[in-house]
């Protein structure tokens, strides 16, 4: 790729700028740096980070947060090179930085989430008027390729894991398999397509307010039913999918997500259910008995600490796949055509998701700030 | 210095910020020590640790033997339990055991 040569100033010799041979093939340079997800980056130039910046409230060197393991400072200049890199436009910024907010909370664990043999990826979605506005897609392959916000919001989120928080394959990332949304794991919800009121609304939001949920996750396991017409039918599928003993949270329980496609969502809501019904009804029969979670004591006696100390460890106890209905993160998405919904596993009971509303200006100029304890809810 | 026809580029790692804090001293001997064994709570890690704590029973005669347990072995031990191996024990053994 052509790069356009130019003097640098000598406020940039600063720590995140590096001089570079006139001539230097800047892809392959990052490349060989080793700063990248695998992929070509984009080469940042100055007017591109500083652009960035701007959108961020400017401040370049105002530390948003540390992320681990590495415990690198995420500066807000930092946070813009790789977004640049990600191929990120200055307007995703509120939804990038609210993200690595919601990641470094405590209560997400992502020192343990980067680090874990898991394949876990952080999976990130989207809510309210933002998402629209900068063109996120909620829809026919949402989960899929094709969309600059989706793929490089989810980028950016990557390359910052990697790059600030260390998170390298073998090195501090231990993962056995990792799964493919370790380049890019982030959709909106599809809230035109939805027949209920959005998950950021249901969780106590104004439709006004645009948020960021981050769970550490499987990937989606597909849910096909093009028979069923009621509720029972369609969820059943779901339980199906949900209720065996290889996923992690039937092993070691706390939150997952269950992402209904829209033509299932409107045949379940057209019979009256609630988000709520949907969610108790999963939780009630998603099982496996503990004669199957212990492999029927073929390896010796398992207790099984990851379970929560109120469940019944006798042959015949049904084992949850998730404690509560509040363990289960429903969001409608996909294309209007298709009768399929979604099961995605979450890491287990080491990490809590985190839902956070972003720092936005709304029509009328008014700005709307992060809500709830220090702008995280906790779920 | 970067000079005056170089182009530029971006480290997008960001700082750490560390304090260097030196190991503690390595123990020459271990007879007679006082031996912590930290068991993570992965699937395997207690039974990994106890068949290594025979092993090295065979070799070394230990003053105590004390076992200890992390509440998650995804998440950080209790400060105030690093304080107590750290006081009641010379030496700590601990293990994955995935």
């Amino acid at each position: 790729m052509a790069q356009q040569a130019r003097v640098v100033t000598s406020a940039e010799a600063e720590a995140n700028v590096v001089p570079v041979p006139p001539g230097t093939d800047l892809v392959e340079w990052y490349f060989q740096q080793g700063w990248t997800d695998g992929l070509p980056v984009v080469p940042p130039t100055r007017a591109m980070v500083d652009a960035v910046v701007e959108a961020l409230g400017g401040g370049p060197h105002f530390v948003e947060c540390k992320v681990p393991p590495r415990y690198g400072s995420l500066s807000r200049e930092v946070l813009a090179i790789n977004m640049v890199m990600a191929g990120c436009k200055p307007e995703y910024a509120p939804i990038v930085r609210a993200a690595m907010l919601a990641l470094t909370t405590d209560a997400f664990n992502l020192n343990g989430v980067q680090a874990t043999t898991h394949m876990a990826a952080p999976l990130l979605i989207v809510n309210g008027p933002i998402a629209r506005e900068i063109g996120m897609n909620g829809d026919c392959n949402a989960f899929g390729s094709g969309n600059r916000a989706n793929a490089t919001i989810g980028r950016a989120l990557r390359l910052v894991l990697l790059n600030v928080g260390g998170g390298w394959p073998g090195e501090l990332d231990k993962s056995t398999l990792g799964h493919p949304g370790k380049y890019t794991y982030c959709v909106a919800e599809n809230e035109a397509g939805s027949p209920w009121a959005p998950y950021h609304v249901e969780k106590g939001f104004s439709p006004k307010d645009s948020t960021v949920f981050v769970l550490a996750a499987e990937p989606p396991h597909s849910v096909t039913n093009h028979v069923a017409n009621d509720p029972e039918g369609i969820l059943d599928s779901i339980v199906s999918a949900m209720s065996t003993i290889a996923n992690n949270n039937a092993v070691s329980s706390g939150h997952c997500a269950v992402i209904i496609g829209p033509e299932h969502a409107r045949t379940i809501a057209g019979k009256g259910w609630t988000r709520h019904d949907v969610r108790s009804y999963l939780a009630m029969h998603a099982y496996n008995l503990f004669s199957e979670i212990t492999f029927n004591e073929r390896y010796g006696k398992i207790y099984n600490r990851n379970l929560p100390k109120w469940y019944k460890r006798e042959p015949g106890s049904r084992i949850p796949i998730v404690p509560s209905p509040d363990h289960i993160h429903l969001f409608v998405i996909g294309g209007a055509a298709g009768r399929f919904s979604a099961f995605i596993p979450g890491w287990g009971h080491m990490s809590s998701p985190v839902l956070r509303s972003i720092d936005t200006v709304d029509e009328s100029g008014a700005r709307r700030a992060p809500i709830c304890v220090d702008g995280t809810c906790y779920l | 210095m970067t000079g005056q026809n170089d182009l530029i580029a971006f480290d997008p790692r960001g700082v750490v910020e560390t304090e260097p804090r030196a190991l503690a001293l390595r123990a020459r001997s271990l007879d007679g020590l006082r031996l912590g064994v930290l068991d993570n709570t992965k699937w395997n890690a207690n039974r990994l640790l106890r068949k290594t704590v025979a092993k090295l029973q065979q070799e070394y005669s230990f003053a105590a033997v004390s076992y200890y347990r992390k509440e998650s072995f995804s998440q950080d031990a209790d400060p105030a339990l690093i304080e107590t191996i750290a006081a009641d024990n010379d030496i700590v053994l601990t293990a994955i055991g995935d």
